[in-house]
């Protein structure tokens, strides 16, 4: 080997192994123990199952239903972050040199920790003292404090738990589609204008266009972020009211540690963690890549 | 004349809207800074004021005098600076050949990361608990080290490659002319140019594990429990303590608001870099 490679190895070799052992192993052990009925206090005794756990995880309605709610969750939370953070980004950049400011007070929440982020909004959504509820009266929108339960309310949960992620990462959006505006060249937004488009013509053909790579990292890096929410919605509700805002992760937290059910938590983890990096690979190739071409 | 005035009113309809959109993203944060002020009775009034009538510490007093909750903030403190810490110490050479040695081993490593970052950590988390249980890390400092140090390694993986690639590579052939190892040349030439990029990493990986939920969930119960848990266990313990938790929840996040306030402008950098490349 040359002095080169052994040079590249060296300096690679301790991060690879660290990698490896703590989550290449721990994936492999995870996809081992998916295949077993074993339980969480007992790893050692277990018993071969197969794909059993599988056909479980496939078959059962409660971890479906968490399913589906994990994609309610991050549509609803990625399209008002995004409707949220791309018309903040437009403001900011329409008054230019001036939203100095204003972008200092929405680079506030970027590193919030969002067990905070959850119990402020629980505090402010909860029955009886919740502040927005009053609010809504003081405006007429309803009428009474009591006219809309954000977290009691089986259909609505699911929901509410999600205008904490909002508040917490439409900054996110909001700054980085300000990056992403700024570095389009004035001079052809300029061009399109002499051309006489119309503002919205201009946004439309030119704008957005332009913003497509920008588009990408936020759906993707907020989309998969959203997807693996577990802090943010366990701190409002720990899943409840019976089970009505239970995401995926919280459904294979609760087999784990409440059920102790470690075979069939790894079978979701499992198909978890490879629908993830399968979406993930699907959103790069699609928008990323035909951005570059 | 007409047109100048259309624009005029224009821009200060833009002006009124982003003042009301800042303002209102402002307004739930400041709720809770107001509400860990009021003394503890006032807290749960009915129905609730958005000031405080009253100006009282009681709820920091009864967290940071009468809880775990010190404890916990040191555990957290400790955790951070040692992820921090150890995340660098192996994420730097790696990054660096991965960046200025590239070749099918270093494009694959990064790959890896990558793939790494989309992983839940719920489905690492499982594992992870049963290989710490059977190294005997479960609940302990180390163990929720290394925990934290699993995702701060690919995260800092992939911001430190970023700042690497702005170096030329002549810097190290430089130093080797004049007598310097490639290794001697990495530590007393490359990482001295590479200071803020490496602080902007640490920063980010403090603030990870200092942010860090459901690994500390999973993998503490008792001796090493982490500030985050603690808050969490006010809300379900103690029922309805929303003063305490208040309060708890300020000082928590205080020192983060302080530091994206204060170098917001490296940390939109960093995060705009990790979204691009992550």
């Amino acid at each position: 080997m040359s002095s080169e490679n052994r040079f590249v190895l060296g300096m690679l070799m301790p991060a690879a192994l660290f990698l490896g052992l703590l989550v290449a192993y721990p994936i492999c052990l995870l996809i081992y123990n998916s295949l077993f009925a074993v339980k969480t206090i007992a790893p050692d005794v277990r018993e071969w199952v197969g794909l059993a756990n599988y056909v479980n995880a496939l078959t059962s309605p409660r971890i479906a239903e968490s399913a589906a709610r994990t994609i309610k969750y991050s549509v609803f939370a990625l399209a008002f972050e995004f409707l949220f953070g791309f018309c903040a980004a437009l403001l900011f950049n329409a008054i230019a040199d001036k939203s100095r400011l204003h972008r200092t007070v929405f680079a506030l929440p970027l590193m919030v920790p969002p067990i905070v982020a959850g119990l402020l909004w629980r505090f402010l959504l909860i029955g009886n003292i919740g502040i927005l509820n009053y609010g809504l009266v003081a405006i007429g929108l309803i009428r009474d404090p009591g006219d809309i339960q954000w977290l009691s309310d089986q259909d609505l949960v699911i929901y509410s738990v999600a205008f904490a992620d909002i508040w917490l990462t439409t900054s996110f959006v909001a700054l980085v589609s300000y990056a992403g505006l700024t570095n389009i060249p004035k001079d052809l937004i300029e061009a399109a204008r002499i051309d006489g488009a119309n503002a919205l013509r201009r946004f439309w053909h030119v704008t957005l266009p332009m913003m497509r790579p920008v588009i990408a990292v936020v759906v993707i890096v907020r989309g998969v972020d959203a997807a693996k929410t577990f802090d943010l919605i366990w701190i409002q509700t720990q899943g409840g009211p019976a089970h009505s805002s239970e995401v995926f992760s919280m459904n294979i937290y609760q087999r784990m540690v409440r059920y102790g059910d470690l075979g069939s938590a790894s079978a979701s983890a499992t198909l978890f963690l490879f629908v993830m990096i399968l979406l993930a690979a699907l959103a790069y190739w699609k928008i990323w890549r035909s951005a570059h071409d | 004349m007409t047109d100048v005035n259309q624009r005029d009113i224009g821009k200060a309809m833009i002006n009124a809207a982003a003042l009301v959109l800042v303002l209102s993203y402002a307004l739930p944060y400041v709720y809770l800074l107001m509400t860990s002020l009021k003394p503890a009775a006032d807290v749960q009034q009915i129905p609730p004021h958005f000031f405080p009538e009253s100006i009282s510490f009681e709820n920091f007093r009864e967290v940071l005098v009468n809880s775990t909750l010190p404890h916990a903030f040191a555990n957290s403190l400790i955790v951070a600076v040692l992820t921090t810490i150890l995340s660098l110490i192996l994420a730097l050479p790696a990054a660096y050949v991965a960046t200025q040695y590239r070749r099918k081993l270093t494009v694959v490593f990064l790959l890896f990361a990558l793939v790494t970052r989309m992983v839940p950590a719920v489905s690492l988390g499982v594992p992870l608990f049963q290989l710490l249980k059977s190294l005997g890390l479960l609940d302990t400092v180390p163990g929720l080290v290394l925990a934290h140090t699993s995702t701060a390694v690919p995260l800092a993986l992939l911001l430190l490659a970023a700042f690497f690639e702005g170096i030329p590579r002549d810097l190290e052939e430089a130093a080797r002319m004049d007598g310097c190892t490639r290794f001697q040349a990495f530590r007393k030439i490359i990482l001295p140019v590479m200071k803020s990029g490496i602080a902007i990493t640490a920063l980010f990986s403090f603030i990870a594990s200092w942010n860090e939920f459901l690994y500390a969930l999973l993998l503490t119960s008792e001796n090493s429990k982490t500030a985050p848990i603690v808050i969490a266990e006010y809300n379900s313990v103690f029922g309805l303590a929303w003063g305490p938790m208040t309060a708890a929840a300020v000082v928590y996040s205080l020192p983060v608001i302080a530091i994206t306030l204060a170098l917001q402008k490296q940390i939109i950098g960093g995060l705009t870099f990790g979204a691009v490349k992550g």
